[in-house]
């Protein structure tokens, strides 16, 4: 199994989040989960002989945009940037927040500029898809729904 | 008006809407933007329009009625409805294609269609806002697509909801179950006007939770198949009922009875009124009153729609008068 987001190393991490009720599993490896900040174990029991003001990470409040000059802290409170610059000046922090909102932190390139023709939602396309989300449930573990993409799409190539 | 239209699937789909969340590149984001910036951003839109066919409306332009009587047509959204200091409206001819100004967003930019009608949604959406960007630049980015606001609607942009009726569905308690699952799936069910789940008039939005990482086609084959099996469910739930039918059509025919009747009929009724007589029409109980006069019925028997269709202010108390004989009158 590999990293879900480096997508190279061997995922050694599991990420356990549950929003609502909706549990979600997202597999790092040490480096990538220590990255993107989910993991630092260290961290964890270091800051017991730490005062507590000096161990507060005052960074955030300050980290501002080089463009509008909007702070990460605003972020943090409306859940909105203030311009299209934000996502460069924030980027380091940007990779956590789009893991944990979508699971990934990279777009797919061909949607863009790209358009899929609109004929396109045909039985081939939707057997990709089909094959794409049979490997993510068999990846997860979830084999009751992959005996059911696989079905579909037993019954699409027949 | 295409919410009143009948097409496929429309016993149980209502209509289709995808809308694109585009910003402009040298601008701030409307949360963090000057006015006098927001005004520029709504001139360079509309210099760049095709005005045979589409034409722009600033908000402060448009009365308090009709802006809010734009949202019981699921035009606009209810934040937008008051924004008169920076907000404009795009639209063309017969609303099938709308783009709000200065939203969360410097572009929300909608496509409806009646019915279930993703592709011609698509098509319409995407030939608009392909001619826009020719123009204007958008911003983007290499790894991330199209930048937002806020970072739930970075990726496509894309947004694909789908109204669906589901009285039966609801009625036999299996609601909670079918949103269950269709989350899991990363595809949202909410109430009619959005956030809230109530679902006023069992009337539900289908749409994905996620367009980042993912491909518009995809995006689109995940809402349509959710979609169908929901439409499936909720047909065999209506067969459900209609095994004890003299129960359903007695249910059926008292709600004809008052909407045909009624001297006084508030909006929150009216709602659920209309609902039941939909459902009615739609398993064909009901024969003499046609899907289309029932969907139109539920959009212009809201407050707002009522004003504007009857062109006059109300109290409340003449508002559930003159709903009550406008109902009588459209179903006589």
């Amino acid at each position: 199994m590999k990293c879900q987001s480096c997508g190279k190393k061997e995922a050694n991490v599991r990420y356990y989040e549950s929003i609502n009720g909706k549990k979600k599993e997202i597999l790092l490896c040490s480096e990538c989960a220590k990255n993107l900040g989910f993991t630092d174990f260290s961290s964890m029991f270091s800051p017991i002989f730490v005062n507590i003001p000096e161990y507060i990470d005052n960074k955030s409040e300050y980290l501002k945009c080089i463009k509008c000059g909007y702070l990460f802290d605003e972020y943090t409170k409306t859940g909105l940037f203030g311009c299209p610059e934000c996502y460069t000046s924030f980027r380091d922090r940007l990779d956590k927040i789009l893991i944990k909102l979508h699971g990934k932190n990279k777009h797919v390139n061909a949607s863009l500029k790209s358009k899929p023709s609109t004929k396109s939602t045909s039985n081939i396309s939707e057997l990709d898809k089909l094959k794409e989300e049979l490997q993510n449930y068999i990846k997860n573990e979830e084999y009751e729904k992959a005996a059911v993409i696989r079905d579909k799409i037993r019954k699409l190539e027949k | 008006m295409w919410w009143k239209q009948v097409s496929n699937d429309s016993d149980v789909v209502v209509s289709t809407r995808i809308r694109y969340a585009r910003n402009l590149s040298g601008y701030n984001f409307p949360n963090h933007i000057t006015k006098s910036d927001s005004l520029k951003l709504i001139d360079s839109i509309n210099m760049v329009l095709d005005k045979k066919e589409y034409k722009l409306f600033k908000m402060a332009d448009i009365d308090e009625i009709t802006r809010h009587s734009l949202i019981e047509q699921h035009i606009i959204s209810k934040e937008f409805a008051d924004n008169v200091e920076t907000g404009a409206i795009v639209s063309n001819n017969d609303n099938t294609l709308v783009a709000m100004v200065n939203e969360e967003d410097h572009l929300r930019i909608q496509a409806f269609e009646s019915g279930l009608n993703i592709e011609n949604c698509y098509n319409k959406l995407s030939s608009f806002t392909n001619k826009l960007e020719e123009k204007l630049s958008f911003a983007s980015n290499d790894d991330y697509g199209y930048l937002t606001a806020c970072p739930t609607n970075v990726g496509s942009g894309m947004r694909v909801s789908v109204m669906v009726h589901l009285p039966a569905l609801a009625r036999l308690g299996y609601l909670t179950k079918i949103l269950e699952e269709a989350s899991s799936m990363g595809v949202a069910v909410r109430g009619l006007y959005g956030e809230n789940t109530t679902g006023d008039g069992n009337m539900f939005q289908i749409s994905n939770q996620k367009n980042f990482g993912e491909s518009e086609e995809s995006t689109m084959i995940k809402i349509k198949d959710v979609v169908y099996s929901i439409v499936i469910q909720e047909r065999k739930a209506r067969n459900i009922l209609l095994e004890n039918s003299i129960q359903i059509e007695d249910e059926i025919y008292r709600t004809y009875g008052v909407l045909k009747n009624a001297r006084l009929v508030s909006n929150e009724e009216s709602i659920k009124l209309l609902s039941k007589l939909r459902l009615g029409v739609a398993m064909g109980i009901i024969k003499n009153v046609s899907l289309d006069k029932v969907q139109g019925l539920i959009i212009n028997s809201n407050t707002n729609m009522l004003k504007t269709i009857l062109k006059q202010d109300m109290s409340e108390y003449e508002e559930n008068i003159k709903r009550a004989e406008y109902i009588r009158r459209e179903i006589d």
